[in-house]
């Protein structure tokens, strides 16, 4: 019943999260928000769960995004196939080269993904672009056709399908946390050789986790690309390769509220701070040091069990055991 | 490999680079036997636990568990054969709850029949929701062993089980140990001699690298004899 309770309470609040942001600030934000939320999910899982840190997420982002846009560019109108696509091709894509990637240590794996980030920014700019349109990319906005049930090509609409993905993402990675997949993610971070003990492969979980992980994060490149009607070499960016990263971490590393508190944070302060200071970057820079030392376990690691102690002495929810209690 | 022996080592030689740590060792094991290594830090007790686990490479030789030669193959491979090693430093899952290390357990060996555990550690029943993290050092032994027998493994390796834990626990884990080797046969690297005098079948003295002594049979197991080893 306590963790028929929890279930409910968890997917209330995540849920709440979500809708708030639609009905406080402006379309475009919000949508931005959702699908940054998304992007995170995935390196926050990797971080969290697995215990691997990737600079490389937006090369990830881009084999969605680019999955999808050339779909709907060069061969058909259906943004739901598109994104479909952009899946796909971040399971073929992250499936390749995963079983070269996982067997890394954490620090090489880190590096590893920069130069896969590096590397895929330069294929999509010079190598491929008399595909890809090198920096001009690939404008479909107006290729897409409209679709039955949500209009994908309509910004309210495009909300709600977002915000409905973001959930069915958010559910699936709790499942995943309180699955013995997500038990055995966590061990292969904890002790590998212990795992060994059981009899558990550390590679195959490792794998199967980079490729759920990046999968998330090419769907989000996917929505961008389908959400914008375009998509550039921009995506992925080496400058931008810290972003999922600072958002997991600002959020509350391996929480599952952690990266849709993260993107608010972070999007937020670029979006609010940038209307009055010129050199924004900088001062976000500051902030982001100053949040990190204030509480290094994130914002939601840091705020959250207060919280749920407040509710719990108000009854809302039952009482959370310290030492039994996941604290998720 | 003789009949109804389990797991038999022949020729057993292991290196750490340059420096050789097992000569030559060997040992023999029977369903339900209770077998310990005794010897003092670094005669290469461990090492032999962990090379016929597959976590070290022998340079040569040969163990043979239930007909199949283990060398070579991975250690979660072993695991997987019903041969699993219970390490000394009694480190768990401490992320995890007890229930979720039971999970695991259950999960690769697809045996979900956790009675079988607490039957044998009752106290684990009441620690299921609490983190493997605050578990005190005995509570934490129960559950890397009681994880250990789901699936009925035909082989435990155990090494230093009862090292830093208060006798009141090593009493129980000694019964323990009599009960699970009616089921399992249990290899237990150990240096408590009046366990080891309680529960052994068989003594195998190890030093310096090589096995130097072997008691086969009740009477000659005693714990002066087995103290010069020490």
């Amino acid at each position: 019943m306590k963790n028929a309770l929890r279930w409910w309470w968890d997917i209330f609040l995540a849920f709440s999260l979500l809708a708030l942001l639609r009905v406080v600030s402006p379309l475009p934000f919000a949508i931005e928000i959702i699908i940054f939320s998304i992007y995170t999910m995935g390196c926050n899982f990797l971080l969290g769960r697995v215990g691997f840190i990737s600079f490389g997420q937006p090369a990830y982002l881009a084999v969605g995004a680019y999955g999808t846009a050339f779909y709907l560019y060069y061969f058909g109108q259906n943004p739901y196939i598109g994104i479909l696509l952009g899946i796909l091709s971040g399971v073929a894509v992250t499936a390749l080269i995963g079983p070269f990637f996982v067997r890394l240590r954490s620090d090489y794996f880190a590096l590893v993904n920069l130069a896969l980030a590096v590397i895929v920014y330069y294929l999509m700019e010079k190598v491929l672009a008399n595909i890809t349109h090198g920096d001009n990319g690939l404008w479909f906005l107006t290729n897409m056709s409209s679709t039955p049930v949500l209009d994908l090509t309509r910004p309210k609409e495009f909300f709600i399908f977002a915000f409905l993905v973001a959930m069915a993402i958010w559910a699936f990675y709790k499942y995943l946390d309180d699955s013995v997949f997500g038990a055995c993610c966590l061990a292969t971070k904890i002790n590998e050789d212990k795992l060994k003990f059981l009899g558990y492969s550390n590679f195959d979980i490792r794998y199967l986790a980079f490729i759920i992980a990046n999968t998330t994060t090419a769907l989000a490149g996917s929505l961008y690309a389908v959400y914008l009607g375009f998509v550039s070499p921009e995506i992925t960016s080496p400058a931008r390769c810290a972003d999922p990263v600072v958002v997991t971490i600002l959020g509350g590393v391996g929480t599952l509220y952690g990266p849709i508190v993260g993107a608010i944070a972070y999007t937020g302060m670029k979006d609010l701070i940038s209307g009055f200071i010129a050199n924004w970057e900088l001062f976000i820079g500051l902030l982001l040091v100053f949040i990190m030392l204030a509480g290094e376990k994130g914002i939601w690691s840091t705020l959250g069990p207060f919280l749920q102690k407040a509710l719990s002495r108000r009854g809302i929810l039952p009482r959370v055991q310290d030492e039994g209690g996941k604290g998720r | 490999m003789n009949d109804g022996e389990i797991l038999a080592v022949q020729g057993l030689n292991v290196s750490y680079g340059e420096s050789k740590v097992l000569f030559n060792a060997g040992l023999r094991v029977k369903p339900g036997q209770v077998v310990t290594c005794v010897g003092r830090n670094g005669a290469g007790k461990t090492t032999l636990l962990k090379t016929i686990a597959g976590f070290i490479k022998p340079t040569s030789g040969s163990i043979i568990f239930n007909g199949t030669n283990l060398v070579g193959l991975m250690s979660y491979d072993i695991a997987r054969m019903g041969l699993k090693y219970i390490p000394q430093d009694k480190k768990v899952f401490s992320d995890l709850t007890v229930r979720e290390n039971f999970e695991l357990g259950s999960y690769a060996t697809k045996d979900y029949n956790w009675d079988q555990v607490t039957d044998h550690f009752p106290k684990l029943k009441s620690l299921m929701d609490r983190k493997a993290g605050y578990l005190s050092g005995g509570e934490r032994q129960m559950l890397i062993i009681g994880r250990a027998i789901l699936g009925a493994p035909r082989v435990l390796l155990i090494d230093e089980p009862t090292e830093g834990l208060a006798p009141s626990i090593v009493a129980h884990l000694r019964s323990a140990f009599k009960e699970l080797s009616k089921k399992s046969a249990l290899v237990i690297v150990e240096q408590n001699l009046p366990l080891v005098c309680a529960i052994s079948d068989k003594i195998y003295a190890l030093k310096e690298g090589h096995i130097v002594a072997e008691f086969a049979d009740r009477d000659s197991i005693q714990a002066r004899v087995c103290e010069q080893y020490l």
